[in-house]
């Protein structure tokens, strides 16, 4: 719970630079962390670095991945010659000075760039003289030599539970019977984040759970965060991003955690997942047994409707058989499951892009066996764009029809092997997202509509076999 | 001051022009002390003075001059652009990605991705260095795109640590056997993203517009802008002459050709570093102009034109023929937009001529909002003194604000203003700013748009597409607000942080 303890950030150490150069990037870097500080309300990041750095992350991620916008007037120190030749300490004291000034906020973020990390600013002490004062700010390292968005979130969340959740009068309060603390979507990296946690938080609402969702416009902010250590349950549901977290409030709170690598997509998985999570709680079999009958009935109306399409009746299109994806970890699964497990395709190529930390490769490797019974995906790490490519275009196929999900990158390799596209991850620019969801049970009708949307609209507009006829 | 081109480095603005990125007054007021007043009080006249600059304790995060670097170096065909860096300034590949499919879709190219590589610095590299990952990324770009030219670009980082860029970029140049032109465009060197403009046509200058000169073409004008359709063509092909549209996106031929052209014109003055050092260099003459916003300054800058080609005998008619083609549309739309009020926002002297073709339009402006003020221009000429000729042609602008883009300062002077419409360039805070403020907003894109006669027509229905939009924004900002405090929210004083806030 010391100030300093973020030095021993698991997350953050056992990142490391993949060892080639990359094209066609797909995350940011440490300090696009601050997304996720702008993904909660009444929270504002301060940024200590160059001119464009944060400028850059928060484009790359919101502005132009599925148009999401998200409140972007975030204060910086843009740093110049001179702070860093005679050092960027005193400039950080007068914006965060005028940051309270001027700006409105509940929870103040102090996040360090390439520079300060480079030219040694001692970041922590400026910080911490205003903590010493009462104002609720924190310090998250997030140099961007030092991770990606992904760590850098481990960094910042972990920043705010040591340095701001820890001190609140009532921390240590006691456990809050049915309050879950949910660790899951990567805010702003994936385009759906919002609808997402939107559909997780009202399925586990939906069998009695109070759930601090933490992040988005589902989220009631920093009341949540407050609340965290209140919890009886922390969730992870995401392959490895926020087991960290979940780790360090265990051994700060007692607060036990589940581990769901999995986001459930379709009835099937979601109403196993609710069942886990309720035995894991030990919340009300009969409320979690008649929200899933309510869910289930109205979902399979929709699928059994749906199954008239998927049945061929309107034999022109070519119905995908083969699934390849190209994304982060957290969705390529999800996907996977969903399209391998569900809707009986192939698992095709699975190249995963996020540089998760080597120590997470295995369980992520196992995640991919059994998408369906016997059927297992084997998952290649990849973050370079012009190599997944080449997985892609290069992998075998006879008698198959692809399909790909990936981000706009994948444009040109989905034309290459004759596949639909649907952009499910970062950067998805040419997708206008807004609530959609893709998991739980609402999400996956929406999933479906997109991706055979994109089917007929592929067959019928740029299948040249056809046009012939 | 010359170009200097014996340096890999291109000088900053700040050191080559004196820019600013902070001020605020009346537009005559900085007119009068800013360029040819600007630091020597030789030609103050009365009334002159220095140049002064406000700064502010509270700053907001900004663009930086490596992203207009490698923006508009990525989009430069047949190449491939290094980014030398940690991961986080390669995310704007997305964007510019995006923005070159949308470039190629306007022009009639072929779309697909540009080519660049992020070398991906750690930890490691920050320590012992980061020049054998360039340098091998040097060979994996040319063994993977096999461009016929390699771009390096450096970062805050490469800068701070000290990588040899030059030196490994000469020693792949003679391995690989193309050019390979370091981009030196460190974000913390200067304080305003515009010398990104500087950084790239400084390397084009040095490595890719060759001397040619038993090639000269009467012909050939050399067009510098900042992207979009070729609006420029149509102006200027009636005087016999054909457009080389550089910047912007284009190809290594029409970089080559930069040379012979008869004249160079530069579609905002913010882009004159080429313009200026072509004709310093190859003696290809710069036209020195007013910009062509507005019917008057168009007539003059397309008899400038014709001047220095010597078509003089051509202009006239294609003058009176354009201004016939467009006065009826032209008094259409001033009836519809006469005594609206317009809010400008853009740099420099894009923002001068943005608010000339409003007020050729009907439209007030009393408010504008720069995003960085060049006292000078590479040439020296007064002649490009954009903000003197605009004062002058046009009158005054009440409140002239200059601001590096800065969400709160905007929030004030929008407050103070209370306009109908605003319209803006860099579109990121001022255009989301002024929707949830409930003002209907043109963003331009495309700076091509205002130009030349055509230009008013552009801009005109464009805003008469946008007003109605009020509707949406009306109601979008009564439901939400910003995280400023109720002081600064009722403030309408851009600069009423500064200690020395302007009188």
């Amino acid at each position: 719970m010391n100030f300093q303890t973020r030095i021993d950030d698991d997350a953050r150490g056992s990142f490391s630079a993949p060892p080639g150069p990359i094209e066609q990037v797909r995350y940011a870097c440490a300090l696009g962390a601050l997304a996720s500080v702008i993904a909660i309300d009444r929270a504002i990041p301060i940024t200590h670095c160059g001119p464009g750095c944060a400028t850059k992350q928060f484009q790359a991620l919101s502005s132009i991945s599925g148009y999401q916008g998200g409140e972007f007037h975030v204060p910086s120190t843009n740093i110049g010659n001179k702070e860093v030749i005679f050092g960027g300490a005193d400039r950080l004291d007068e914006l965060i000075a005028s940051t309270l000034k001027v700006m409105e906020a509940e929870l103040y973020v102090v996040q360090s760039g390439c520079i300060p990390g480079l030219v040694g600013d001692d970041v922590a002490n400026v910080v911490n003289g205003y903590r010493r004062r009462g104002v609720p700010i924190v310090f998250a390292e997030t140099l961007g030599y030092q991770g990606n968005n992904f760590t850098g979130h481990e960094s910042v969340v972990r920043a705010i539970l040591d340095q701001y959740v820890a001190k609140q009068a009532d921390a240590a309060a006691k456990v809050r019977k049915g309050l879950i603390n949910v660790w899951s979507l990567l805010p702003y990296q994936n385009p759906f984040w919002r609808g997402d946690l939107t559909e997780i938080g009202r399925i586990l609402e939906g069998i009695g759970l109070e759930v601090n969702i933490l992040f988005g416009p589902a989220s009631r902010g920093l009341e949540e965060w407050r609340a965290i250590p209140q919890a009886e349950l922390n969730l992870v549901l995401a392959p490895w991003l926020g087991i960290s977290l979940a780790k360090r409030l265990e051994e700060v709170y007692g607060t036990p955690f589940l581990h769901v690598p999995a986001i459930p997509i379709g009835a099937r998985a979601t109403g196993a997942f609710l069942r886990q999570v309720a035995d894991a709680i030990g919340a009300d079999a009969d409320c979690v047994e008649s929200f899933i009958a309510r869910e289930e009935r109205e979902y399979y109306h929709y699928l059994r409707d749906f199954a008239q399409f998927y049945a061929g009746c309107t034999s022109q299109y070519r119905l995908p058989s083969e699934i390849n994806i190209v994304g982060e970890s957290a969705y390529a699964l999800a996907i996977a499951k969903f399209f391998v497990g569900d809707l009986g395709l192939n698992p095709g190529v699975i190249v995963l892009t996020e540089n998760p930390p080597e120590s997470e490769l295995p369980a992520i490797r196992a995640a991919f066996r059994d998408l369906a019974p016997g059927v297992d995906g084997e998952p290649v790490f990849e973050a370079d764009g012009y190599l997944a490519h080449d997985l892609i275009t290069k992998h075998p196929r006879v008698g198959e029809y692809p399909i790909l999900f990936g981000s706009t990158w994948e444009a040109s390799t989905a034309g290459e092997i004759g596949a639909p596209l649907v952009e499910i991850s970062y950067p998805a620019t040419d997708e206008v997202v807004i609530a959609r969801s893709y998991v739980g049970y609402r999400g996956a009708l929406q999933l479906l509509e997109r991706a055979y949307t994109t089917v007929v609209r592929q067959s019928t507009e740029e299948n040249p076999e056809l046009a012939a006829i | 001051m010359a170009i200097n081109l014996r340096t890999p480095q291109a000088e900053t603005r700040e050191q080559r022009l004196g820019t600013i990125t902070q001020w605020e007054g009346r537009a005559q007021d900085l007119a009068r002390d800013s360029a040819f007043t600007y630091g020597c009080g030789r030609d103050c006249g009365p009334g002159g003075r220095r140049l002064c600059e406000l700064s502010s304790p509270y700053s907001q995060a900004t663009m930086c001059a490596e992203q207009i670097a490698v923006t508009n170096a990525t989009i430069i065909k047949d190449t491939v652009v290094i980014q030398h860096s940690p991961i986080g300034c390669a995310s704007s590949q997305s964007f510019t990605s995006r923005y070159s499919r949308d470039l190629a879709a306007r022009r009639g190219w072929k779309p697909e991705d540009p080519k660049s590589i992020c070398t991906n610095m750690g930890e490691q590299d920050m320590v012992f260095g980061g020049v054998e990952r360039l340098a091998d990324t040097i060979r994996t770009a040319f063994e993977r795109h096999h461009p016929r030219v390699i771009f390096v670009a450096t970062s805050c980082a490469t800068g701070i640590i000290g990588d040899d860029v030059d030196g490994t970029a000469r020693q792949l140049e003679d391995e690989i056997g193309i050019p390979v032109v370091p981009l030196h465009c460190e974000g913390f060197k200067s304080r305003h993203w515009s010398s990104g403009w500087d950084v790239i046509e400084h390397g084009i200058l040095r490595r890719l517009a060759p001397q040619r000169p038993h090639e000269k073409r009467d012909d050939l004008l050399n067009v510098i802008h900042l992207g979009g359709p070729d609006v420029f063509s149509p102006l200027v092909n009636p005087l016999g002459l054909q457009v080389n549209l550089v910047m912007g996106g284009q190809s290594l031929e029409r970089l080559a050709d930069l040379s012979t052209a008869a004249a160079t014109v530069t579609m905002c003055f913010v882009l004159s570093y080429l313009a200026t050092g072509l004709e310093q260099e190859y003696g290809v003459p710069e036209i020195r102009a007013p910009l062509p916003y507005g019917l008057d300054a168009t007539d003059n800058w397309l008899r400038d034109i014709a001047r220095v080609t010597k078509r003089e005998h051509l202009v006239e008619a294609v003058i009176a023929s354009e201004r016939a083609r467009i006065a009826p549309e032209l008094a259409r739309l001033h009836k519809l937009l006469k005594g609206k009020k317009g809010f400008v926002a853009a740099g420099a002297a894009f923002a001068h001529g943005l608010i000339a073709d409003l007020r050729e339009l009907g439209v007030t402006v009393d408010d504008a909002f720069s995003f960085h003020h060049d006292p000078s221009t590479d040439s020296k000429d007064a002649e490009q003194d954009s903000l003197g000729h605009l004062v002058q042609a046009t009158g005054d602008v009440e409140h002239f604000t200059v601001s590096p883009d800065q969400h709160f300062q905007a929030h004030a002077a929008l407050k103070r203003a209370n306009p109908d419409f605003v319209i803006c360039r860099h579109s990121g805070s001022m255009a989301s700013l002024a929707g949830r403020m409930g003002i209907p907003v043109l963003p331009i894109f495309y700076s091509n748009d205002g130009i030349g006669y055509e230009g008013l027509l552009t801009i005109g229905r464009a805003i008469l597409r946008v007003l109605p939009r009020r509707r949406f924004y009306e109601d979008v900002a009564a439901h939400s607000r910003f995280p400023y405090q109720q002081w600064w929210l009722d403030e309408t004083n851009p600069y009423a942080l500064s200690a020395d806030a302007a009188e």
